[in-house]
């Protein structure tokens, strides 16, 4: 837990953080675009949700369109088939 | 809300940006992360908010009342009265129907046959947890370690602070109030190493413990009849693999989560199944639970300052309670009493002249650390097994095999080496990477931060396990 010494302003800013996480969970939330979409769907009972869930559907539409969310999906297929899962 | 999901993820998004936005206001970001801890904890059952409160209320006049400075009449017997408020809370949802059911037992064995009801309350999640934070406060209050706080603000933000709230680690009070009388700065801390510690933990959690649970360790104790010895004996190992990956998860995620708000916490395990003896594992593993059984069970009982025999029953007695502390079933009590029995002869045994002229060299040390290891993969399947029934017939049929044929998946050796091979990493490694990584910045940061977490969704089953220690 101990900083090493003489790091960049950029390792010591909170706000540098901050784009860090957002990238690193915006990227993996394109990725898996999917499961984002399911996610507000199973909560929108009660219609609340519904812009979200349009920007998470035209997210998953996207990622979908340039590749990225059937490489994920062949991946995590792939993976499964290959330690004997086979609910997926 | 448990750590590996979307709803964590989206919260701590949240909460990340909201909590440094009011770093330069101290008591606000106070104000703002109690709430956002009483809503993390709202979202099992918000009508267990009420409990939170009490143990903090009762936390905060109890210390105010037994500061060791204040030099007031009746400090003990105060203190006593709240060790037993907070006891008795933690008694009354967690222990009451085990203890009606073998006063019932005794009874019909006696036969009589008394009119009790079971009181059939639903558990409170971290209510453990949340007692030992409570009780930690007001004894080292009391002992002068810390002097009593007068912001009941500090207090309940110190018992219910999210990151540690469910499962730990136990912080204690002399650890956590002082970081907050002041904002934290973000230099304080190794950002990438943190987001290595999370992401590690991830792994641990979504692949090792995960698979391992759900492909071959649940099955095999739901019903060890339908499986071969070869099958039940593995088993107990990928137990051993699977409460580590899935309790270390757990508390590296905590830490690392902790860490990116600004608060440190202390360190949970480290390398335990490399341990020479149970003492050794005892220093190794859950760490923040046994220190506290240390200081605030076996040293007020005697410690090891009363002979040999004083010893014995204090380890005895710590373990015990120890044990029934993870849960009110009679298969805790006999783990707690099976490390207990071992911390005794371990004891001994190092301080013998035997271990003196012997214990030293290399093939001592082998088998020390032989032993220590499969006595402790054995006394865990006393841990998981559902009842004593359970474990019984979990050994009667590694003692005499039914002859049927073996079902271990094929991913379940490299996962256990895999999840043995996470804690024979030395914590050093990752505090040498994130210093590496501080200093490429936030492009490379990123870039190493979503190729690990992409493996990790990528290879994460389907089906989840829920964390063991959530339950306790």
């Amino acid at each position: 837990m101990t900083p090493p010494p003489q790091r960049p302003a950029s390792a010591t800013s909170p706000w540098s953080w901050a784009r860090v996480v957002y990238a690193v969970l915006a990227l993996t939330a394109f990725c898996f675009s999917g499961a984002m979409a399911d996610w507000l769907d199973e909560r929108n009972a009660g219609g609340w949700l519904a812009a979200p869930l349009a920007l998470a559907r035209g997210v998953d539409a996207a990622s979908a369109a340039v590749g990225v969310k059937g490489v994920g999906e062949g991946l995590r297929k792939w993976f499964a088939r290959a330690v004997g899962e086979s609910d997926t | 809300m448990l750590f590996p999901t979307i709803d964590f993820a989206l919260f701590f998004a949240f909460s990340f940006a909201l909590v440094w936005g009011l770093n330069s206001y101290n008591t606000l970001k106070k104000v703002v992360l109690l709430a956002l801890s009483l809503a993390f904890y709202a979202s099992w059952n918000w009508r267990f908010l009420l409990l939170l409160l009490a143990s903090g209320a009762i936390s905060y006049f109890v210390g105010l009342y037994v500061d060791a400075g204040a030099r007031r009449p009746f400090r003990r017997l105060a203190l006593g009265l709240g060790v037993a408020l907070d006891l008795g809370i933690l008694g009354y949802f967690k222990y009451l129907d085990f203890f009606i059911a073998q006063v019932l037992t005794l009874a019909h064995a006696l036969g009589l046959n008394p009119s009790i009801d079971f009181v059939n309350v639903t558990l409170p999640v971290a209510i453990s947890f949340l007692t030992f934070h409570a009780i930690s406060y007001i004894v080292d209050v009391y002992r002068g370690r810390l002097a009593s706080s007068r912001s009941p603000l500090d207090i309940v933000l110190y018992i219910s602070f999210f990151p540690h709230l469910v499962a730990g680690p136990i912080v204690r009070a002399h650890e956590f109030l002082p970081q907050l009388a002041s904002p934290r700065r973000a230099g304080d801390f190794s950002f990438s190493e943190n987001m290595l510690l999370i992401l590690g933990g991830l792994f641990k959690k979504m692949v090792v413990a995960n698979y391992l649970a759900v492909r071959f360790v649940d099955p095999v104790f739901t019903d060890p009849s339908q499986f071969s010895r070869f099958d039940l004996i593995v088993a107990v190992y990928a137990y051993a693999i699977q409460i580590y990956a899935d309790f270390s998860a757990y508390t590296d995620i905590a830490i690392g989560v902790a860490a990116l708000l600004g608060y440190r916490f202390p360190q949970n395990f480290n390398q335990p199944y490399r341990a020479l003896g149970i003492g050794d594992f005892w220093r190794r593993w859950h760490m923040t639970l046994s220190n506290w059984l240390r200081d605030y069970l076996y040293v007020p009982l005697g410690g090891n300052r009363h002979g040999a025999f004083a010893t014995a029953r204090n380890l005895m007695l710590t373990m015990l309670l120890g044990g029934l502390w993870h849960g009110a079933n009679w298969t805790f009590l006999i783990w707690g009493a099976m490390h207990g029995g071992a911390l005794v002869v371990d004891h001994a045994w190092r301080r013998s002249a035997a271990f003196a002229r012997f214990g030293a060299g290399p093939i001592a040390r082998i088998v020390d650390w032989a032993v220590t290891f499969h006595f402790v993969c054995f006394a865990w399947l006393f841990f998981r097994a559902p009842s004593l029934d359970a474990a019984t017939q979990f050994l009667a049929g590694v003692w005499s095999d039914n002859g049927a044929p073996n079902t271990m998946p094929m991913i379940v050796l490299p996962l256990i080496a895999c999840g043995a091979l996470t804690q024979m990493v030395p914590p050093q490694t990752r505090g040498a990477i994130g210093a590496v990584l501080d200093n490429r910045g936030p492009l490379l940061q990123t870039a190493f931060g979503f190729a690990l977490l992409y493996i990790i969704v990528v290879m994460s089953p389907s089906a989840s396990a829920p964390f063991i220690y959530f339950q306790f």
